[in-house]
């Protein structure tokens, strides 16, 4: 038997009492909370089944109410997934609490509480009624139909009415392998943020490779809510890999339950065998740290000796735990799967590299979203996942909310008042740990654990979606007014001059030196399109000089450089400046004139890169780019060197934030004294420019 | 007394081609296009001791192509130049209304409002020193009402004279007044009356015409409608001087009425650039003020917000500068 399944003691209390004891952890405390539980062991079940069969997932739920009964619903859950063999049908769905005795870890979605089979037991207690299955596989010609129970007493599965039949789907063809249950259970329907459709929602963003369909029934059969979101890639996660626990983040429990189970008889050997990162030397330095004998059996030490040997873990120097055992969603990916779900008009997403605390692997991943028809004036929606699993309850007491609340969001754009709590905003943000131990604040497992080491990793990731919605909102504003400022110039002036021509009888005027009293200045305009015949993302950088006098410039833009990733068909052959920015050296252009850089990148995907940052060197600002700051180039640089090439000390993210807050200031103050003083050369607006950027020690220029 | 300019058609066109004019000669510089006005607010109007009403001071604005929105107005204006010309040629004449659903049709010289292209209207009067009655354009202002022992002969449709007394061939809601009211449309014949009140509200006109009040003390009574039309301002102005009849205005005692008072009596910050021809400086304030509320215990309402909001503008407007204005405000 399993070591950690009921074992003899919880035979005799009656399982039924267990369950209710400890329904507030197992997700069946109240009847609107029950359905989602319901779902969502159904749908983590099969989702864990599909990937492991290396299917893609298509998942149909059905909730109907009971005609004549209050609060009764029978929940139908599908799934396209290898199905299950008769001879495991009652392990997989009647038996509580089995375990493994091989301590390894991984990344897995974890059963919260008991898995499918407290859908079963929570269906009898309340209903009296069994639950129905349906399963079959791919090899057998048909499949199985039966009722499955609990023997509350004897904690087991209880089988009926067992048959074996063909199966068709509603067209009346034939199932080839899948899974489909039905319980009837006491539950209540709602609507909202805590809720079945909501559930499924933030699960479909998550598990872009799942096709998740949802039917609500109302007891005439009536649909009364309804949705359903499509895979939108084809790419199932990596499987994850298994790896043993490493000596720093072992629990005390876990560890006298591996040293009850060890199959070595010495504890330097138990050490060596159990735990990744422990060489034998390591080993022998533990065992003399927790001064007990490395010849002495795991099965027998004492509880204070087990917490000795605990504590000595923490006091020997070890090497990090492997992190390739994580199977991260990927940012474009993310940005699929929220785009499927919310109409938005900017995503911008991020996944951080794997780190570890406290001896486990962990990465996170972030995601956030400008929606299009989302309130703007109440808080933002945030979506929160731990290893692909949403977070519904508990959102104020997570970690996950708090690091969140920490960022200081008025710099970036959103509103948030006095800078504490949830900004307001059309935005949604979503948060994904994935790790081989989530640490929650309970056995709900609804809300994560302080941990000091994942705050500052998630906060990091924060802070640069933040910096990429600033970048995208300031380059809205600008696009905006260059927009603007083309219609002014391209259709309204010369409508001004053919009138007023006309009405007059005079020749149309030669409207070039106009235009560039209007405009003084130069603007850039991006454009990026996706050629679908070719695969690639084609770019084009306009810039037009609008001043009286020629301008020459340097461009420097910003692309997602990496392996496979390449510029073709560059229109002026710029070079590699530093990792991930390219510059063009442009010929003088005259004043009216401008010139069009054409380049396109291959080894993309359609909409991973649809905006850039574009810097330059040069006298005079251009409207849509921003200057280079030297200093900034020299420590990419010099990062690159190190071969460091993300960019995460914190005072150097604060420098950029003080440089481009400088830089944006010294714009706006351009364009707003623009209009009104209207005699003022372009040279002082330069000089204003350098001057407020020198004070702030930052020397910008050549 | 103020007899209306007249302006003949080459006059109106030439004033209207000076507007483009300016625009095309400074884009033959290779300057952007302007059109400059008097700024149309509060903080430009003062007192012009000759006139005895409020006119625009010297605040003048330029109106430019640097930004989008005011490039339309630009283009707008010379879309209304063109327009009025040609109803000046063939001799017809529009609605204000009309001409903001004509100018659907203009293309990006369009209006968002009715409003905007009534203000532009407004801002080509005072450019050209011209009336929108030489430009052919009507509002749809409702005309007042009148009604008392008067006179008028007034030219209808039918290009015949037409004699109406406002007591005794009228019904009672009065003689209604139209929107020209100038010599060419209305003349004043005679009258047997002491004095005119003009009314605020239709409640306070009904009754007083109920009582007979204007037979038994020999009063001319006008309905103002709220904030009254132009045509309203310029026939009490009319009767005032040609009839040399005193004027009281009769309000309800509010935030608002002051403003009513106003422009009656200083002429109004709109067409500030006509108050000659529109205010009557001997205009007396009748009715109940901020001062009878404490003295004689009456009971009131509370200010709303918004009433709070126009007390506060009307402190800073330079027809309340007088002490007694700014107490009782």
């Amino acid at each position: 038997m399993a070591a950690s399944e009921p074992g003899p003691r919880m035979q005799q209390a009656s399982i039924s009492e267990f369950f209710e004891k400890n329904k507030h952890f197992l997700g069946f405390d109240s009847l609107t909370r029950s359905i989602i539980t319901a779902v969502k062991e159904a749908v983590d079940n099969s989702l864990d089944a599909c990937e492991e069969a290396r299917i893609p997932p298509v998942i149909n739920i059905e909730i109907r109410r009971v005609q004549g009964r209050k609060d009764e619903l029978i929940l139908t859950a599908q799934d396209n997934g290898p199905g299950i063999p008769y001879a495991s049908i009652d392990k997989a769905f009647g038996r509580l609490l089995f375990g493994s005795r091989f301590h390894t870890i991984s990344q897995t979605r974890g059963q919260q509480g008991i898995g499918i089979t407290g859908v079963v037991l929570y269906s009898q207690l309340t209903t009296g009624k069994h639950t129905h299955i349906i399963s079959k596989v791919a090899e057998e010609g048909v499949a199985v139909h039966v009722d499955i129970g609990i023997d509350t007493k004897r904690n087991r599965a209880l089988k009926s009415n067992h048959r074996r039949d063909v199966w068709l789907d509603e067209h009346g063809i034939d199932i080839p392998h899948g899974v489909m249950i039905e319980a009837r259970m006491k539950a209540r329907y709602q609507k909202g943020s805590k809720s079945v459709h909501q559930y499924l929602r933030m699960t479909s963003i998550v598990n872009p490779h799942a096709a998740i369909s949802f039917r609500m029934l109302d007891e005439d059969g009536r649909v009364i809510e309804q949705a359903s979101w499509p895979a939108v890639t084809e790419k199932l996660p990596a499987p994850v890999k298994e790896i043993q626990p490493h000596p720093h983040g072992v629990e005390i429990g876990t560890l006298q339950r591996m040293l009850r189970d060890s199959e070595q008889r010495r504890l330097s050997a138990f050490l060596q065998k159990n735990f990744s990162r422990v060489p034998s030397a390591r080993a022998q330095q533990i065992c003399e740290i927790a001064e007990i004998s490395d010849k002495a059996s795991p099965k027998r030490l004492k509880g204070e000796q087990v917490r000795a040997l605990q504590a000595a873990f923490k006091r020997v120097k070890l090497m990090a735990p492997p992190t390739d055992c994580l199977s991260p969603i990927e940012d474009l990916l993310i940005k699929k799967g929220l785009a499927k779900a919310i109409d938005s008009k900017f995503v911008t997403t991020i996944t951080r590299d794997p780190c570890v605390a406290n001896g486990n692997p962990f990465q996170v991943e972030v995601g956030l979203l400008s929606g299009t028809d989302m309130p703007s004036d109440s808080p933002i929606e945030v979506l929160r996942f731990a290893n692909r699993v949403p977070l519904m309850y508990q959102q104020g007491g997570c970690l996950l909310t708090k690091v969140i609340e920490s960022v200081d969001w008025r710099r970036y754009g959103l509103e948030h008042p006095g800078g504490r709590g949830i900004p307001k905003g059309p935005v949604a943000i979503l948060i994904h740990l994935a790790s081989t131990h989530v640490q929650f604040t309970s056995e709900a497992k609804e809300a994560v654990s302080e941990n000091e080491v994942v705050f500052d990793e998630l906060r990091r990731a924060l802070l640069e979606v933040g910096r990429s919605l600033k970048s995208h909102k300031r380059k809205s504003t600008q696009r905006a007014k260059a927009r603007e400022k083309f219609e002014l110039i391209n259709d309204i002036l010369p409508e001004i001059a053919a009138k007023a021509s006309q009405i007059l009888g005079r020749e149309v005027p030669e409207l070039t030196p106009v235009i560039t009293k209007i405009m003084k200045a130069v603007f850039i305009e991006d454009e990026f399109t996706w050629d679908a015949d070719e695969k690639r993302t084609q770019v084009n950088l306009v810039l037009f000089n609008y001043t009286a006098r020629p301008r020459s410039y340097t461009l420097l833009a910003k692309w997602p450089e990496r392996d496979g990733v390449e510029i073709v068909d560059d229109s002026h052959e710029g070079r590699r400046e530093v990792y991930g920015l390219r510059k063009w050296k442009l010929d003088t252009l005259e004043s009216g004139e401008s010139v069009t850089l054409r380049f396109a990148i291959t080894g993309l995907e359609k909409d991973e890169w649809t905006e850039t940052e574009v810097f330059f060197r040069g006298a005079g600002d251009i409207i849509g780019a921003t200057r280079l700051d030297e200093k900034m180039l020299d420590q990419m640089r010099r990062e690159e060197e190190a071969g460091l090439l993300q960019i995460t000390e914190p005072e150097f993210e604060e420098a950029i934030e003080a440089f481009t807050g400088v830089a944006e200031r010294a714009q706006e103050a351009d364009e707003v004294g623009a209009p009104e003083e209207l005699d003022v050369e372009d040279e002082d607006d330069e000089e204003a420019v350098r001057q407020t950027t020198l004070e702030d020690g930052w020397g910008g220029g050549e | 007394m103020t007899e209306r300019r007249e302006h003949s058609r080459e006059a109106v066109i030439e004033a209207l081609h000076g507007v483009a004019a300016e625009m095309h000669d400074r884009m033959s510089k290779g300057e952007s296009p302007t059109m400059s006005l008097p700024v149309r607010t509060k903080k430009n109007i003062q007192f012009d001791k000759r006139l005895g009403v409020y006119k625009y001071g010297r605040k003048r604005t330029v109106r430019d192509a640097s930004s989008l929105g005011s490039a339309r107005q630009l283009l707008r204006a010379l879309h209304i130049i063109e327009f009025i010309e040609e109803m000046i040629e063939s001799g017809k004449s529009s609605t204000l209304r009309e001409m903001y659903y004509i100018s659907e049709g203009w293309g990006n010289g369009k209006f968002g409002s009715q409003n905007e292209s009534n203000n532009l209207a407004e801002d080509l009067e005072i450019v050209t020193r011209c009336l929108r009655e030489d430009f052919r354009l009507r509002p749809e202002e409702d005309g007042s009402r009148i009604i008392g022992n008067m006179t008028f002969n007034e030219l209808n449709r039918r290009g015949e004279w037409m004699r109406i007394n406002a007591r005794d061939d009228v019904g009672d809601s009065g003689y209604g007044v139209p929107y020209n009211v100038e010599a060419e449309k209305i003349e004043l014949v005679e009258h047997d009356v002491d004095f005119i009140m003009a009314i605020e509200t239709g409640g306070m006109f009904d009754r007083l015409v109920e009582n007979g009040f204007d037979e038994d003390f020999r009063a001319g009574l006008i309905h103002l409608k709220g904030q009254p039309a132009r045509s309203t301002r310029r026939i009490i102005k009319r009767m005032n001087e040609e009839w040399n009849l005193p004027v009281v205005v009769f309000l309800d005692g509010d935030p608002w009425s002051f403003r009513i008072y106003a422009s009656i009596a200083y002429g109004a910050i709109k067409t500030a650039h006509i108050s000659e021809y529109l205010a009557t400086p001997s205009a007396d304030y009748l009715g109940i003020t901020a001062d009878d509320i404490g003295a004689y215990d009456l009971p009131s309402d509370d200010l709303s917000p918004k009433d709070i909001e126009a007390l506060k503008a009307e402190l800073t407007d330079p027809r309340f500068s007088d002490g007694r204005w700014q107490q009782w405000i």
